[in-house]
């Protein structure tokens, strides 16, 4: 590890330790309880029709011998969703469709039975007559004038989102430009695959407030949108308290509230008794949302001595029949277009189009995969084209402390050249050639202390200590495996002197914990561990201001450490932490220490040119990559992988590596494996068999170096790190393929027949020179 | 993920078995492992109104070697295949098509060798679930008159992607086919209808009893290509079998690749035409890979998940490396 | 049909009144209130319903619970001590990071735990094979390795 900040060199009880997830015993006990494992008394269970047709006009739906099924206790179709209750921040998705249908994951009908078996048995009992429509699945077909159009009220195909940004003047650098590549990629869908399925359990108390038990990475955010359904339900005033069991996996799907969310509120609404909708593999794979598909042009150019002049890029977004997270993925893409190295000049615009296929969400790194594929392609083609070192282009070009991006972002700590440092230490990148093997390298930037895109960017924290000297602490953060909880427990035991067994985060439930905006854009360490940080820091001048009362001493010469409280020049007057705490309890006007904090990041929302800086800080990384590739079939074998990452400070190395390794493998898969195939609008592989993620055997070693750059505003110094390890994985993987074999694919995945394909068609063309 | 209703029925002996699949026909399924079976029924591909378990018919479970054959028993779980030292030594092919068989826990534990050569046909677009297939007409193998895979093909053209059967008919085996009244050995190659929705020529009171395999100083090797290294079925294989004459000439071979078509492919032209050549003949040994694409193309369709020229151009890749590898354990 | 079985489940005698088309997976969650073992697919695909039946892993959402009859079945619930000591592989898995989300993790442990058993000194690219039918999308396999390497490597000492 290297330490860039020698200031940084205190000694930490807590802070810096690998401590094991503190859920995780229960979790290898088979104790810990998902929402498959919820049962409420007098619950009924829910089940939800989709549509047969990718582009179909609903002319009848006859529900009455579902209806008249024993133990069936409501059927509902779009007829009764109440006309504003739509769903995704376009308001173009009610949960229930009515009149048409545009896609194949469209709800036409939802039932509540007292059986699954019997709610299933109800569903094929309803009767719908369609009339197709003619469908349309290629977006940039779907942009032409005679197109048919997935929403005729929308008059056009193409959404009215503003992806558009121009900083510098990049047709006259492109004039100046010594060297310029111009390409097209494109990019697949992939669906997240968490290990658990989707569900929720709703119900309505005699006030009708709503209680719902639901798999979320945004409990505040959720409860808005639950609260906004209530209202269109006509129940106004009312509460909504969203509790989030143990979630089996998040990446980004849980970003956005779901049909089956809404359907859930509805049916327990219609049987005033808990419903519960809970998903199967291929449901999940059919009707949650995916990584956004792109189409990507781009064109990069440099100077003689390899210096970035332009960055200019295009893209084409298959937003899917309705809109969600997918279709605003630009404006992060937007961060490594105009801020992965130095380039002063940018310009970029993403139509963002509908069609009938599925819709997309959220899903870790939120864009910047896509973006970086095409930015890191180009660079080492570019390198090429101006016969300039691969390594060096980038050392060239790097982030340094101090810079402001031409979006605005100020970067205050960077450690960009060192992580390339650590990736030509672990790897040779530029060695001697064996046949058929390959090293790459790409780098990325990503937002590391929070992201601007809602009103706020903030996190509660609601802290509260007992007699006995425990804490509870509630967060608005949410852990969904990821271990913001270890997180939470390790800042306020290092801040507050006790030990992480000593703490108890509170992670799940609106009724008792603060707002936040949710756990993504890697914002959690950063943004909640600050809010922990701010509550624990408050409780901690109260314990010293009674220490000083009860210690005889000068607070500032008052040390918190192994659950004790004692002075710095004379150790032996000191107080265990419990103790001073009854003692404050326990005397007239007795106190209990509890401390609110709310930290809202000082980073700032991008107007209409989208400048502003984005982030507090910025994560950096770089990857690089071994392949061997089988000439003969196509097949990429990794080899060696080094995923070195600027993270400013391991709170706990154990679970940053985990972020690492899982990032880098998912990333593995988006370059190599993983497709959600459709054809026609249908998913045509919604299993694990045809949807090909890694498998154990297919595992392989992976060195994660950590570079340590303290950045002044994280938690002791902390920057995010959940997403960046699946930022760079693809253009590694391509630039290595291209300096093993000498073919460069653009499309994602990169198959064993498109590397194959690509081979054939390079010895063709060697044989006609 | 619940299973349709069904009642389970557990023989005590293979008479008793017999006896009842007498009864039921069409009725019933056998239930070896499950592994293929039970994912089919919950897709709702398959609804037998009994099951009849072969669990307690120790007797179905075994390899051995006998007068110049080795004899499995139909019901011999996969594990117990890729353990057999004779396996490895006189059938390698088989241990390697084994080997790759779904994941450990799932397969080889449960999965038998009886059951792998029973697996159905597969075809992407057959192998959804009950909604995605009640979304569209009924396709052949669904019972209806259309094929996703091919425009306008009269018939199924599902495929058959057991590793076990394409090794085993490299290696020459024939099966028994037991039932109340008859029990009947056959060449496992005349085994397949080459019709993709009843793949097999198995009649509805028929139970599959043994395999045997003859060994007759050849070898033989299994080579399969999959995207990952485990849970995948293969999208192109091959196995083939050389055995050398006193001169180390090929004297006879083998050749069947798998993957492509309604039924592991052997093809018969193709492997006469190595009689003669030399072991450490490549130009052969190409040609011949280059021929069994050739010859297979013919029957493939896209339905298995990778494009069809690229599974095409595997089955060379496929046929020549098993041919190599086959004459190297020769040499040796 | 209903049909009583009787079986050992992490060393308690059971006697069960079963559907024949239960699965051991459905009998174990559905009805017995044994939310350790997980469905994450239902289909074999995926192994997070691994539970250990003589010994040997399988993914009980395609074992019928029929089949469990006379047979000595252990799951996740049975592996920790009832003073609550971790089994070690519990321990390692808890310790070297190979626990997310875990959902997984039960069968992930399972698989383990009938591969240590059988094979005390199971290399890396056995333990691999061992571990090839349950998924992960949490980790990447790299700490969940490390997790079954460590326990190996410290031999059932803690037991």
């Amino acid at each position: 590890m290297s330490n860039l900040n020698p200031d940084t060199n205190r000694e930490f009880d807590v802070i810096g330790k690998r401590i094991p997830k503190l859920d995780a015993a229960q979790k290898a006990m088979g104790r810990a309880e998902y929402i498959q494992d919820i049962k409420l008394p007098g619950m009924l269970f829910g089940k939800i029709l989709y549509c047969k047709y990718a582009h179909a006009s609903i002319v009848k739906i006859d529900t009455s011998k579902a209806r008249a099924l024993a133990g069936v206790h409501a059927v509902l179709t779009g007829q009764d969703v109440p006309k504003k209750m739509k769903m995704g921040f376009y308001k173009d998705n009610p949960p229930i469709k009515k009149g048409k249908v545009c896609s194949f994951r469209d709800e036409v009908a939802a039932v509540a039975a007292i059986s699954p078996e019997i709610a299933k048995k109800a569903l094929d009992l309803i009767e719908i007559e369609y009339e197709e429509l003619p469908g349309i699945f290629d977006p940039e077909k779907a942009m032409e004038k005679d197109s048919p159009l997935v929403h005729e009220y929308h008059k056009s195909n193409v959404l009215k989102l503003p992806w558009k940004l121009h900083y510098g003047d990049v047709e006259k650098a492109e004039k100046e430009s010594d060297f310029v590549v111009e390409e097209k990629f494109t990019t697949q869908w992939v669906t997240h695959c968490c290990l658990g399925t989707s569900g929720a359990i709703a119900l309505f108390d005699s006030n009708d407030n709503l209680t719902i038990h639901t798999n979320t990475q945004i409990p505040s955010l959720a409860q808005k949108d639950f609260l906004e359904s209530l209202k269109a339900m006509g129940l106004e005033n009312k509460r909504v308290r969203v509790i989030k069991p143990i979630i089996g996996g998040g990446f980004g799907s849980k970003l956005d509230t779901y049909a089956y969310e809404h359907i859930a509120i509805l049916l327990a609404y219609a049987c005033r008794k808990p419903v519960k909708i809970m998903f199967d593999r291929v449901e999940e794979f059919k009707a949650t949302s995916t990584r956004q598909p792109t189409v990507i042009y781009i064109k990069q150019g440099c100077d003689k001595n390899g210096k970035l002049t332009f960055r200019d890029m295009r893209m084409i977004l298959d937003n899917g029949a309705y809109t969600s997270w997918g279709a605003t993925t630009p404006s992060v893409m937007m961060m490594p277009i105009t801020s992965l190295y130095r380039v002063d000049n940018v310009k970029y615009n993403a139509k963002c189009v509908y069609t009938n296929n599925t819709y997309s969400q959220a899903m870790r790194g939120y864009g910047n995969p896509q973006a970086t594929f095409a930015i890191e392609s180009t660079l080492d083609m570019l390198a090429q084209k101006a016969g300039i070192d691969r390594v060096e282009i980038r050392r060239l070009n790097r982030n340094q402390p101090g810079d402001v991006t031409p979006q605005g972002f100020k970067i205050s700590s960077c450690g960009l050249s060192e992580c390339i440092d650590e990736v030509e230490k672990e790897l040779t990148i530029d060695g001697p050639k064996e046949k058929g093997i390959g090293t790459g390298i790409a780098s990325l930037i990503h937002v590391g202390g929070g992201a601007r895109i809602y009103k706020s960017d903030g996190c509660g924290a609601i802290l509260k200590m007992d007699d006995y000297g425990k804490v509870d602490i509630f967060t608005g953060g949410t852990d969904m495996g990821q271990g913001l909880d270890n997180i939470t427990a390790q800042i306020v035991a290092e801040e507050l002197g006790l030990f992480v067994e000593d703490i108890n985060v509170v992670h799940s439930d609106t009724d008792v914990c603060p707002w936040d905006v949710g756990a993504h854009a890697s914002r959690s360490t950063f943004v909640a561990g600050n809010a922990a940080l701010g509550a624990a820091k408050k409780v901690k001048e109260t314990i010293l201001e009674y220490g000083s009362k009860l210690l005889d001493a000068d607070p500032k010469n008052l040390v918190l450490k192994d659950r004790t409280i004692f002075v710095l020049d004379d150790p032996e007057k000191s107080m265990p932490i419990d103790k001073l705490l009854r003692k404050a309890h326990f005397s007239p006007q007795g106190k209990m220490l509890m401390a609110d904090f709310f930290y809202d990041p000082d980073n700032e929302n991008m107007g209409k040119e989208f400048k502003g800086n984005m982030s507090v800080t910025y994560a950096f990384g770089a990857h690089g990559v071994k392949v061997k590739v089988d000439e003969e079939t196509g097949k990429v074998k990794v080899l060696d992988y080094v995923a070195a990452h600027d993270v400013g400070r391991a709170i706990n190395p154990l679970l940053l590596e985990g972020q690492v390794y899982g990032g880098v493998v998912m990333g593995l898969g988006y370059a190599l494996t993983e497709e959600v195939v459709t054809k026609d609008g249908q998913n045509m592989n919604a299993n694990f068999r045809d949807y090909k993620l890694f498998t154990a055997k297919d595992a392989i070693r992976i060195k994660a170096p950590v570079v340590e750059t303290y950045d002044e505003y994280g938690p002791f110094g902390a920057k995010g790190i959940g997403e960046p390890g699946c930022v760079p994985t693809a253009p590694a993987i391509a630039n290595a393929i291209y300096d093993a074999v000498g073919v460069r694919i653009f499309d994602l995945p990169i198959t064993p027949e498109k590397v194959l394909a690509a081979l054939k068609e390079k010895k063709s063309a060697t044989t006609k020179i | 993920m619940r299973l349709p209703k069904f009642n389970y029925l557990g023989p005590k002996t293979l008479d008793e078995a017999l006896d009842l699949l007498d009864t039921y026909k069409d009725d019933a399924k056998i239930l070896a492992g499950g592994t293929d079976l039970l994912v089919r029924m919950k897709k709702g591909l398959l609804k037998p109104k009994v099951l009849i378990s072969l669990k307690a018919l120790n007797e179905l479970s075994y390899i051995k070697k006998q007068s110049g054959f080795i004899k499995i028993g139909a019901r011999t779980p996969l594990a117990d295949i890729i353990d057999s030292d004779l396996i490895q030594k006189e059938a390698k092919a088989l241990f390697q098509a084994c080997k790759k068989i779904g994941a450990i826990s799932i397969q080889h534990f449960r999965g038998t060798i009886g059951g792998n050569i029973l697996q159905d046909n597969r075809c992407h677009h057959y192998n959804q679930s009950d909604f995605h297939r009640s979304g569209r007409q009924a396709c052949h193998k669904d019972g209806g008159k259309i094929c996703y895979a091919r425009e306008e093909a009269d018939r199924c053209n599902s495929t058959c992607q057991s590793d076990g059967a394409t090794a085993l008919m490299a290696l020459g085996a024939d099966i028994t086919l037991v039932s109340k009244s008859n029990e009947r050995t056959i060449d496992l190659a005349d085994f397949y209808t080459t019709d993709g929705i009843m793949p097999h020529a198995c009649e509805s009171n028929e139970l599959l009893k043994e395999i045997i395999i003859p060994v007759f100083g050849a070898h033989s090797s299994y080579q399969r290509l999959a995207y990952r290294s485990a849970i995948d079925y293969p999208i192109v294989c091959a196995g083939v079998l050389l055995k050398p004459s006193l001169k180390n000439e090929i004297a006879e071979a083998r050749i069947v690749v798998g993957a492509m078509g309604r039924s592991p492919l052997f093809l018969a032209q193709i492997s006469s035409s190595l009689k003669g050549k030399k072991l450490n003949d490549t130009i052969a040994f190409k040609k011949a890979a280059d021929a069994s694409m050739d010859s297979s193309a013919t029957f493939a369709v896209h339905n298995v998940g990778a494009t069809l020229e690229y599974r095409c151009s595997m089955v060379s890749q496929m046929v020549f490396q098993a041919l190599e590898q086959t004459a190297e354990t020769i040499k040796a | 049909m209903a049909t009583n079985i009787s079986f050992l489940l992490n060393g308690d005698k059971i006697s069960y009144e079963i559907k024949d088309h239960w699965t051991l997976l459905h009998l174990l969650r559905e009805e017995m209130g044994l939310i350790g073992t997980k469905e994450g697919c239902g289909n074999g695909e995926c192994g997070a319903c691994t539970v250990i039946v003589d010994k040997l892993a399988i993914n009980s959402c395609l074992y019928l619970a029929i089949d469990a009859d006379e047979k000595i079945i252990e799951t996740i619930e049975g592996l920790a001590s009832t003073d609550g000591t971790l089994h070690p592989l519990q321990q390692s898995f808890v310790d070297n990071g190979g626990i997310q989300c875990g959902f997984c993790s039960p069968g992930m442990i399972m698989s383990s735990k009938a591969l240590l058993d059988e094979n005390p000194k199971a290399g890396h690219e056995e333990i691999k094979h061992a571990l090839a039918g349950n998924i992960c999308r949490c980790t990447g396999y790299v700490q969940i390795l490390d997790s079954v390497e460590a326990a190996r490597d410290k031999g059932g000492q803690n037991e």
